[in-house]
């Protein structure tokens, strides 16, 4: 098991390397640099050059890249092009309010897709199976952020209600906070919910055509308990493995519905950094989305190895 | 005729209804002007953000053009950015995947490893990354789409050839004196290319998901183009008192999603 988790953890930081390298080369070689927006029409070729010394970037491209994994590692990313404060922070700060949001869709989606998915899964073929899949289909077909336009446009045009536009802290207060992240959270736990019932219920199905199902039936075992506890143990390898993807897509949906809600996360820096050519902040929000992808997927097979004794050999 | 039309309709209700569902959104996209002979791009400020009326079915957006000749004028613009984009998809990735999954070896891992970087990258960033970077227009698009779904056809035809590979009809060929080429082209590629149809029918909601959530950010098509997502963009200013600037481009957008959606779980089931 150590040596596994070693191995995994090895494998991870080669992936991120590897995909570090993508993300610097693909920032360096983009057209048009922030230099050239800085000087503008004015600029003269001194000043350019200046410039350009002072943001190191008339070294080679390998240098640069070196000089900057080189304090990576560190945890120093570097300062802003446009803000000149530290990539680190503004990183980590917007991370934690994506981060909150996904985290609070994951827990509401779970809570309210898998006892979905478990009862249309046993009752499969009925009435109460066929309004859960056309729920399923419906909604994995809605993009998440048209769910948003219309959440927006519904509750104020009948509850006479719109979120607070200025984004407040969990630390400051939590029921402001959660306030605010009510309806971005709503938009984004349709979709989730949906892909968690028809997951979870296609795995029923499968697990209740199994003889271990059948002999606990034949037991007089009630259903409430062949579902909660023998059923949902069983297909909880696979089920850990979908909440990771689940969390993954999750914090790429909140990234597109970001702005419309003025929340301060990674998809907003992203964007705006993005627009201004401001490559320190779109390097470092970038490598934040790979280590925690990344950590995810390594948590995944980490913790269903520990589940599940069957897999450690 | 008609009987046998009517039992399979009742066999199979999602696949006929997600068929007859793509029919009709294929023929609007290929056909737009027979449904929407009014230009989408015409502006008439004097007529901006009118609710749905018989003149105009879908209202007016904020500059006065009229919305449902920009939703029927999108369809070409968004779905043959995604079909397209998933064309190049699956024929890189499944060419790729099938003489990785044959040859094995050094070329095999190489791109396996490749695979892996591109997949950490959860899609919706990757796709915000090249186009953010490279620049947004219908090319970068497009390319971008195909990039972010690479992976997944190579990993499906991966997978096929290796199965295929160890079927008899392989060896024979094998044993015959077929070159490498011959059979990866000729043999093998035919059988592998149920999976690859069978991976682009799932991707294919996804990549619209994706395709729109660009568009909405601006990071997609550009306006003034009739893009369904970049509409939504526009739209989001005006969502509170003219919501069906933002209703309509998006029931487009559930709309195909929803007949895609319908024919692969009506593939799936062959009962």
């Amino acid at each position: 098991m150590t040596r596994f988790i070693v191995f995994r953890c090895l494998a991870a930081i080669l992936t991120v390397w590897l995909a570090s390298m993508v993300v610097f080369a693909m920032v360096r070689a983009a057209p048009g640099d922030i230099i050239e927006m800085m000087m503008g029409q004015m600029g003269s070729s001194e000043g350019e050059a200046a410039l350009r010394r002072f943001f190191g970037l008339d070294q080679p491209v390998y240098v640069q890249y070196l000089d900057w994994l080189g304090r990576v590692v560190t945890g120093d990313f570097g300062s802003s092009w446009r803000q000149g404060s530290p990539v680190t922070e503004l990183v980590f700060n917007a991370f934690t309010v994506s981060f909150e949001l996904a985290l609070l869709v994951l827990i509401v989606s779970s809570l309210i897709g898998v006892p979905l998915g478990l009862l249309a899964g046993y009752r499969a073929g009925s009435a109460v199976d066929t309004i859960i899949q056309a729920f399923n289909v419906l909604f994995l077909a809605t993009p998440v952020f048209w769910l948003a336009l219309m959440l927006l446009f519904g509750v104020s045009t009948f509850f006479y209600w719109s979120p607070p536009t200025i984004y407040v802290s969990p630390l400051r207060s939590l029921t402001d906070n959660l306030i605010i992240l009510a309806m971005p959270m709503a938009s984004l736990a349709f979709l989730q919910i949906a892909a968690y019932a028809q997951f979870v219920r296609q795995h029923v199905v499968e697990a209740l055509q199994q003889d271990y199902v059948r002999a606990l039936k034949a037991r007089g075992v009630p259903a409430r308990t062949i579902l909660g506890k023998h059923v949902l143990r069983n297909i909880l390898v696979p089920l850990i493995t979908f909440m990771g993807l689940i969390f993954i897509q999750i914090l790429g949906g909140v990234v597109v519905i970001e702005s419309l809600f003025g929340l301060p996360g990674l998809g907003r820096l992203l964007v705006n950094a993005l627009y201004a050519r401001d490559f320190p902040v779109v390097q470092g929000a970038l490598v934040m989305v790979l280590i925690s992808a990344i950590a995810i997927n390594l948590l995944v097979d980490i913790l269903y190895r520990a589940i599940d004794p069957r897999l450690r050999s | 005729m008609t009987a046998q039309f009517a039992s399979m309709i009742a066999r199979r209700p999602a696949l006929t209804m997600g068929m007859a569902l793509a029919l009709a959104i294929a023929v609007v996209a290929l056909l737009p002007g027979l449904f929407a002979p009014q230009p989408p791009n015409a502006i008439d400020v004097g007529r901006a953000l009118l609710p749905p009326s018989a003149e105009h079915w879908f209202g007016t957006d904020h500059v006065g053009r009229d919305v449902y000749a920009r939703v029927v004028h999108g369809a070409r613009v968004t779905l043959g950015i995604v079909a397209g984009s998933l064309a190049l998809s699956a024929l890189f990735g499944g060419v790729a995947g099938t003489i990785a999954g044959y040859l094995r070896g050094w070329s095999d891992l190489f791109s396996g490893q490749l695979v892996e970087v591109i997949l950490s990258f959860p899609p919706i960033f990757l796709g915000v990354m090249i186009t953010g970077i490279i620049g947004s227009n219908v090319a970068n698009l497009m390319l971008a789409l195909s990039i972010v779904y690479l992976p997944l056809f190579f990993r499906a035809a991966r997978s096929a050839a290796m199965v295929e590979s160890a079927r008899p009809y392989v060896e024979a060929a094998q044993v015959l004196g077929a070159g490498e080429g011959r059979i990866l082209f000729r043999h093998l590629l035919p059988n592998v290319l149920p999976a690859v149809l069978t991976q682009y029918i799932i991707l294919f909601p996804l990549a619209l998901q994706i395709q729109a959530a660009l568009g909405f950010l601006g990071l997609g098509v550009q306006p003034p183009t009739p893009d369904w997502g970049a509409s939504l963009q526009e739209s989001k200013d005006y969502v509170l008192y003219a919501s069906w600037t933002a209703i309509f481009p998006g029931l487009a957008l559930v709309v195909s999603s929803l007949a895609v959606i319908l024919i692969g779980r009506g593939l799936q089931s062959r009962t």
